[in-house]
């Protein structure tokens, strides 16, 4: 370990430090719907304390986990999205029920809706409701098509998947490769919850910090089937200055190539190569120099004719395919410390390490950085993920009380 | 029912409004490419005041890197987005009199944001410790690929690392394909991006609570690594998910089918209650029929085949009217140019037509996040390598245009080299913008 890692592995130490939203209080409504948890469960790791409302038989979303496999009975998603939160079952179609949670709704700080549009507003529980008697209220809802305009209407009935909100966003139009498949492919993991639910919680964020000033609070909406799309904001982009939308590109990028994961002679590398310099340098390392000529300004690496790329792909592949995984980052590195003089001509291509998940879990940086967590469950070793918020004061946080079965209480 | 939405449309379109949460806050960052930028580009569209600081001459990189290499009057279009709202300045760290202005910069700041290499500000002598050291109170946030410190922390990072490094590109494909694709548009950097947003304004809240500033280091392969659930089921299993096609493994079934009408839906099928409803709409009862086997890989593929059969039989339409009437989950793949016309997003205001005093007319996505009191304000579009110079130097420092001139000629300070991405638009001209000259800041549009 080097000094500067001493250093500041001390600095991002957990111990004794305190968290941000200590004292903040979150009622979550979420029904089926993993998103909504995420948004409780990052405020959680800031500190906040979360009450999860569930009918009295649970929410079902504790069966949604890869081919049904649980941990005591819960899957995995809801296991790491729920873990600290304070369940409370209610079931809201009883009128005194309906009173506990208003109770609740009228001492908390932010409120996380995330069961069909207007159902809480319907039982005289929505925004205006609330806000009415409590206005410090930061009501933040999460659902596929929003809270207002017509197509939120329409759809209200609709409930949330991460699949179909993908779909919507787009995003299955540009993966796979429409030569060997021409369908759209999912991303494999929950891409569309993710960044609405990150958008959701910087929103809330946003509310609390403006309430320090205002004293007031406000209505936070988050479209599932929006998020995504807008955040990256390519589709748009390509809308307006093309008028024709990309195709699913394989193993290309837009906007750099090669961008993209390749096989190695011992495993696969992912390569970027963002300059001119860089893609030099990747043919220097490869020793294909007769390929200069032709490929060398991004211009001539970029282009919707996939068939005249697939050319210089199949070049590139071939080549990579003789090196270990070893021998291309020692190359690669090797390169970018080389003399800034011969930097300007040839770069040093980015080229990492492509991990299988075995390989990731036996990865000990995650360890030492906290990323990821073991812990024991009914005697069972398990691998959770830890927050992303590493901050030196306030470290975001989960909390997992060992030899507790009953997380929920 | 129909008065809600209309109340929710109200309170956004004409409720109340009060200034940004951001506003006062003064934001330095020395970003480039995507990850970086998209911090600084939050913060500055909820309020924040953004100088975003750029080696003279060919400036950020991310500027020369269009899709398929079309510009946009001389300028990368997402850069226009990616760095709207920010103030342009050049800085050549190396030169002693650069690292002055830098610093007293930095003395006025409320956060730093860089998404160099990992240790890459602290050779330069900008790290936090340095920086902490002027100004105690700084938000520092540093932006890589696998974090500060730790064995993998030295090594470079693209979005593409990122996802290579932790296994997620490996996910991505058909199971009876031997290729898998990273995701694409970036998701690597704008996902981690928005986790850094998050950590700042949490830091901002604890600061206005106590007086502390903090460092906070933010990885893209942890902000990644945070939902990925197959960790989890591999540590229990033993085995790996890998790639499962457009299948969600933790669905009931799910699947992007073709519609009789030549259209793909994606439908998904999470929970018991969604199964009954799309049992209703296919006329079979299929909750009793597979009690008790839901989730096993047989299930999954049964249902599919079934959901397959009935949905090719069906055009996009009719099963979208099913998931209104019945309550499941289905929703047709669009395609960009669908976005980009799609009326839901215009009427919700996630897409604008902006006009921009240099860049004239143009459609960009706006936020994503729907404030009703304090909406996100897209205010300019980027500008130029150096462009405000001479404004910030003024109105933050108070230069005088004599002393300005003389950081010109030095070289101190610069402005773009004269190719497409660094440089203006062809019909700009210098004599009439009193911005440029520093005479007169940005207006709201």
């Amino acid at each position: 370990m080097s000094k500067r890692d001493e250093l500041l592995a001390k600095l991002f130490s957990l111990e004794g430090k305190p968290s941000v939203l200590e004292g903040i209080k979150v009622v979550e409504i979420s029904k089926s719907n993993l998103s909504g948890s995420m948004v409780g469960a990052l405020l959680k790791e800031l500190g906040a304390e979360v009450l999860k409302i569930e009918p009295p038989n649970g929410d079902p979303a504790k069966n949604i986990s890869p081919y049904g496999v649980n941990i005591g009975g819960i899957g995995i998603p809801y296991f790491i999205e729920n873990i600290g939160k304070k369940i409370i079952y209610l079931d809201l179609e009883l009128e005194e029920e309906r009173e506990k949670l208003k109770k609740l709704l009228l001492s908390c700080d932010v409120v996380v809706d995330a069961v069909k549009p207007g159902y809480l507003d319907s039982i005289k529980l929505g925004y205006q409701y609330i806000s009415n008697e409590n206005p410090r209220i930061i009501y933040v809802a999460i659902s596929p098509y929003g809270h207002f305009t017509r197509k939120a209407e329409e759809f209200f009935n609709v409930p949330d998947s991460d699949l179909t909100a993908q779909a919507y966003n787009g995003y299955p139009s540009i993966i796979g490769d429409p030569r060997i498949k021409p369908i759209p492919l999912r991303a494999g993991i929950w891409a569309a919850w993710m960044m609405a639910a990150i958008n959701a919680v910087i929103g809330v964020l946003l509310a609390l910090y403006e309430r320090l000033r205002s004293g007031k609070g406000q209505f936070i909406d988050v479209a599932t089937h929006d998020a995504l799309a807008i955040t990256h904001k390519f589709p748009v982009l390509v809308g307006f200055l093309f008028g024709k939308s990309r195709p699913a590109y394989g193993f290309l990028d837009y906007i750099v190539y090669p961008f993209s994961i390749f096989k190695a002679k011992n495993g696969y590398v992912s390569i970027a190569t963002p300059f001119d310099t860089d893609f030099r340098g990747l043919l220097k390392i490869i020793k294909r120099w007769d390929l200069e000529p032709d490929w060398k300004y991004g211009i001539d690496r970029l282009s919707d004719d996939i068939d005249r790329l697939a050319e210089l792909h199949k070049e590139i592949c071939k080549e990579i395919a003789k090196y270990s995984i070893e021998e291309l980052t020692r190359r690669s590195e090797s390169l970018r410390k080389g003399p800034a003089r011969l930097r300007r001509l040839i770069g040093g291509p980015i080229i990492v390490k492509a991990y299988t998940l075995k390989e990731v879990i036996n990865e000990k940086h995650w360890y030492i950085r906290n990323s990821l967590l073991k812990t024991s469950i009914d005697n069972k070793d398990i691998i959770i993920p830890n927050s992303p918020f590493k901050m030196s004061e306030t470290p975001g946080r989960i909390t997992i009380q060992k030899n507790n079965q009953r997380f929920y209480s | 029912m129909s008065n809600y939405f209309e109340y929710v449309e109200k309170l956004f379109k004409s409720g109340e409004k009060r200034s940004l949460p951001l506003k006062g806050i003064k934001v330095i960052e020395i970003t480039h490419y995507i990850y970086g930028p998209c911090v600084g580009m939050v913060l500055a569209q909820f309020g924040a005041e953004v100088i975003k600081i750029e080696p003279p001459g060919e400036g950020d990189r991310r500027r020369y890197r269009a899709i398929w290499m079309r510009m946009f009057k001389k300028a990368e279009p997402n850069f226009l987005t990616l760095n709207s709202n920010k103030y342009f300045i050049t800085l050549d760290t190396r030169n002693i009199k650069a690292r002055e202005i830098l610093f007293k910069l930095v003395e006025k700041a409320d956060v730093f944001i860089e998404n160099l290499r990992a240790g890459l500000t602290d050779q330069m002598g900008i790290g936090y410790l340095h920086i902490s050291k002027v100004n105690p109170r700084i938000i520092y946030v540093s932006c890589s690929g696998y974090g500060q410190y730790g064995p993998l922390s030295r090594a470079p990072s693209f979005d593409v690392s990122a996802q290579g490094i932790i296994g997620l590109t490996m996910k991505n494909g058909w199971p009876d394909v031997d290729e898998f694709y990273k995701l694409p548009d970036y998701f690597g950097d704008y996902f981690p991006a928005m986790i850094a947003v998050a950590a700042i304004l949490a830091a901002l809240y604890y600061r206005e609570k106590t007086g502390k500033g903090q460092y906070i280091d933010i990885s893209q392969a942890e902000s990644l690594l945070r939902f990925f659930y197959d960790i989890t089921y591999l540590s229990i299993t033993g085995e790996e998910i890998g790639k499962t096609g457009n299948i969600d493994p933790t669905a009931i079934a799910s699947g992007i089918f073709n519609t009789s009408d030549g259209r793909f839906v994606a439908i998904a099928i999470m929970d018991e209650e969604q199964l009954s409803a799309i049992s209703k709409a296919m006329n079979t009862e299929l909750t009793n029929l597979y009690k008790g086997k839901l989730r096993s890989k047989e299930c999954i593929n049964e249902l599919n085949d079934l959901i397959f059969q009935w949905v090719s039989s069906k055009t996009l339409d009719e099963i979208l009217n099913y998931a209104k009437t019945y309550g499941f989950p289905a929703s047709p793949v669009l395609t960009d140019v669908e976005i980009y016309k799609d009326p839901w997003r215009w009427e919700r205001g996630s897409i604008l037509e902006f006009n921009d005093r240099i860049y004239g007319k143009i459609h960009i996505p706006g936020s994503a996040v729907h404030l009703s009191a304090t909406p996100a304000k897209i205010k300019w579009l980027a500008r130029p390598v150096g462009y405000h110079n001479r404004l910030i130097l003024k109105k933050w420092l108070g230069y005088t245009d004599e002393e300005i001139r003389i950081l010109e000629k030095e070289g101190v300070i610069g402005y773009w080299d004269q190719v497409p991405g660094p440089c203006p638009p062809a019909t700009w001209n210098p004599e009439d913008d009193s911005v440029f000259k520093g005479e007169e800041d940005e207006q709201e549009r």
